[in-house]
């Protein structure tokens, strides 16, 4: 139910994002644009402003999937993460994600490569995100074991590690290279193009698939480790498993549209006061609810101050924060966090 | 102890560290199908680490351990969930669960990692549920419950795991006695149906009152492994426990039960007291007498009567009488052998009819005579005045002190009584 109406809303959402902006496009053009683009018949005769279809198709699409990719992928990693951490307040970037991207990205525009191809810096983000992830869980391991709470204190350290190293870089950049760091610290969607698009959604679809199927092993594994391994749950297995699966997605979403915060802790707390903590729901509706926070945020901040625009990096923080506290602050009086 | 069936479970010889530590010291024992076996024990005795060394959940340093034959580490993980179930002593159902969701995770096991739950899994948690008496609780999230439903909703899941061995770390604590003995009745219950189920019990006189058999764990040792009765012993309890106690059959409930005290000094063992009661009047001397670790005898003392019962539950050695009959001389000839050897004797604040006369006589034997008085003697006559004379001449002679009883405890408490048998000697 809840996920048909976030489906809904999504579809909604998206053709606003795609419509709004400072060239305004009206709906039936839209939806002419699109469909002949895709090659449905029917559309294939539509006489279109060529204008338009610049527009639409290759600045708007592209900022459109980009952000439902990527709100899915924070979504989900979100909730997966929670549910591994036993921990309402874990985020994706909780084992040295964001860290990890940070640095890979610094890397690449101090070494002057995101000059030659736009590829480098989201390879580099990755690459930067998995190494850190790595790190982090080895650190963790013994035994043969990932204990939660040492994974958690690692995780910050690995973080700070790198951010310290990151901020090091930094102070021997350039201005202008600092901009274009700047510009990729505070996660945006302008000016991604289709291919960022191709090159997140396989990943991320993937990764997402990977999760919703690991749901049901999720939900024993949220019960507790002892009460896990009771039922014949293997807790190292599944645990390494989801921590990679979602280490990857978020890492493959925050390289391509840099680092954006809440919505990987906001949109999962939200849905599961919705619908409750069964993780076979609660995936699917946090890839959906995702997608849609981060492109409703997206065109806010396209429109509030336009022409000029908001990065959707602070649209989350901006919406997301207040409305987390509200959540607290009714849990609280409800008798406890969910 | 073991069933004709194969045994459920064989633990040879192990042991278990916690780091350097070793916690569990060359276990052994066997459970056979069918049986409910209470582990006991004081906190640290490692109870709960041996379960879980059980179930696999701590490795054994050595020995092994079998279920139905097959060794523990060479089951796979779901395997040994299909064959033992566990529910450990603190659950903490995060994130809001609903009761049947959690009652859910105990069909795991039966699923292939790709699978869903089936309608017969759901059959099968909602019959357990009805079980534990929570099927209203269903979609109700766990954290939102109270400690008895909580513990009975993980009973559920536990046993949904249609497990013929069940592994149960004091699934009672924090609970109240009504749940408490709920959850033993369960346990009970499905014992019925061949299961086998080894449960951690804070609690001895429940898990007493409801175990097949109790094992006895103190530092990681087995000090005793039986049924309940032989295994509560005064002995082994204070091995155990340090504890002194009197283990007795309680009359009124008809299960073991346990009286508990601080030991006095055990310089009283020296002196002997003897005791003169009956009709329930000296159940009370007795008892601090006993707790006061002073050497006892009593008499005669009519079977059936409180004071008889009282000197059993203590092991105090008495001359008993039939009931309602007069004392044979064999018993008086024994009665006052016991008077004479002893350094005190207490007359208790009894009544007199035919049949208890000899009590009052044999009391002249006393070399030290304590005579507690609460009620006028001619009030406690029924023998027709005879009593009343017996009783003044008594009080004439120079070996006798008379009080209340309470006079009489507080001398007990402040340990005159054996400074008195010591100026006597």
């Amino acid at each position: 139910m809840v996920i048909v109406i976030l489906g809904v809303l999504l579809v909604i959402i998206s053709l606003i994002s795609l419509g709004s902006g400072q060239v305004h496009v009206p709906l039936t053009s839209m939806l002419a644009i699109v469909g002949k683009q895709l090659g449905i018949p029917g559309f294939a005769s539509a006489v279109l402003m060529p204008e338009q279809t610049a527009v639409v198709w290759h600045i708007r699409m592209p900022r459109t999937i980009i952000g439902l990719l990527v709100g899915a992928a924070l979504g989900v990693s979100g909730a997966v993460m929670q549910g591994v951490f036993g921990n309402p307040l874990a985020d994706p970037g909780i084992i040295g994600v964001s860290a990890g991207a940070s640095l890979g990205a610094v890397i690449a525009v101090a070494l002057g490569l995101t000059a030659n191809s736009m590829y480098y810096m989201p390879l580099f983000a990755l690459t930067g995100a998995l190494l850190a992830v790595g790190l982090t869980v080895a650190l963790a391991m013994r035994d043969g074991k990932i204990p939660v709470m040492p994974l958690l204190l690692s995780g910050v350290a690995v973080g700070m590690l790198l951010n310290a190293i990151t901020s090091g870089i930094l102070t021997f950049m350039n201005e202008y290279r600092l901009r274009e760091f700047l510009f990729w610290m505070v996660g945006g969607l302008d000016y991604r193009r289709w291919e960022h698009v191709w090159l997140a959604v396989g990943p991320v679809m993937i990764g997402i698939i990977i999760l919703c199927f690991l749901a049901r092993h999720l939900n024993i594994l949220v019960l507790g480790e002892q009460e896990a391994r009771s039922v014949g749950l293997p807790v190292f297995a599944f645990r390494l498993l989801l921590l990679f699966v979602a280490s990857v997605t978020t890492a493959t979403s925050v390289c391509v549209s840099g680092s954006i915060g809440f919505v990987g802790l906001v949109v999962p707390h939200i849905i599961r006061l919705l619908i409750g903590p069964e993780h076979r729901v609660l995936l699917p509706a946090c890839a959906l609810a995702g997608g849609l926070f981060l492109v409703a945020c997206d065109t806010i901040g396209r429109l509030v101050i336009s022409p000029a625009e908001i990065r959707v990096g602070i649209m989350t923080a901006f919406i997301g924060a207040p409305y987390f506290l509200y959540l607290l602050r009714r849990a609280q009086k409800g008798g406890g966090l969910s | 102890m073991m069933s004709k069936q194969q045994s459920a479970l064989v633990v040879d010889g192990v042991c278990v560290n916690l780091g350097d530590k070793t916690i569990i010291h060359n276990c052994c024992f066997n459970v056979g199908q069918g049986e409910f076996v209470g582990i006991i024990g004081p906190n640290g005795a490692g109870k709960s680490t041996l379960l879980k060394s059980l179930r696999g959940m701590l490795p054994v340093a050595s020995g092994q351990v079998s279920v139905f034959g097959h060794p523990t580490h060479s089951l796979g993980d779901k395997k040994a969930a299909r064959l033992v179930a566990y529910m450990q002593q603190e659950v903490n159902v995060g994130f809001g669960f609903t009761a049947l969701e959690v009652v859910l995770a105990g069909r795991y096991p039966y699923m292939k990692w790709w699978q869903n739950e089936t309608e017969q899994d759901r059959y099968i948690a909602k019959k357990y549920m009805a079980f534990t008496g929570i099927e209203a609780l269903a979609d109700k999230p766990v954290n939102q419950v109270s400690g008895g439903e909580r513990q009975r909703i993980l009973l559920a899941k536990v046993l949904a795991q249609e497990t013929p061995l069940i592994f149960l770390d004091e699934p009672t604590a924090s609970l109240d006695l009504l749940y408490q003995e709920e959850i033993f009745r369960y346990c009970q219950d499905i014992c019925k149906e061949e299961k086998s189920v080894l449960i951690i019990a804070h609690d001895i006189k429940l898990a007493a009152k409801f175990c097949s058999r109790l094992i006895l764990l103190a530092d990681g040792k087995i000090i005793a492994d039986g049924i309940p009765s032989d295994v509560l012993t005064v002995d082994n309890l204070e091995k155990a426990y340090g504890l002194h106690s009197a283990v007795f059959l309680n009359k009124v409930t008809g299960n073991l039960d346990i009286h508990t005290y601080a030991a006095a000094s055990h310089t009283n063992r020296q002196t002997t007291v003897h005791i003169i009661g009956g009709g329930g009047s000296t159940g009370d001397i007795m008892r601090r007498l006993y707790e006061g670790c002073y050497r006892l005898t009593a008499g005669v003392l009519q079977e059936g009567d409180t004071d008889a019962d009282v000197a059993t539950a203590f092991e105090i050695d008495f001359v008993i009488g039939q009931a309602f009959s007069e004392i044979t001389e064999q018993q008086e000839r024994e009665h006052k052998e016991k008077i004479v050897s002893a350094d005190v004797v207490v007359l208790g604040n009894l009544c007199y009819g035919k049949q208890n006369l000899n009590n009052l006589q044999a009391a002249f034997f006393a070399a030290k005579l304590i005579v507690i008085e609460d009620t006028p003697i001619d009030e406690r006559d029924f023998a027709d005045g005879k009593a009343t004379q017996l009783y003044g001449k008594l009080l004439l002679q120079k070996q006798v002190t008379v009080m209340t009883s309470m006079q009489f405890t507080t001398m007990i408490e402040k340990h005159e009584l054996r400074e008195l048998t010591e100026k006597m000697k």
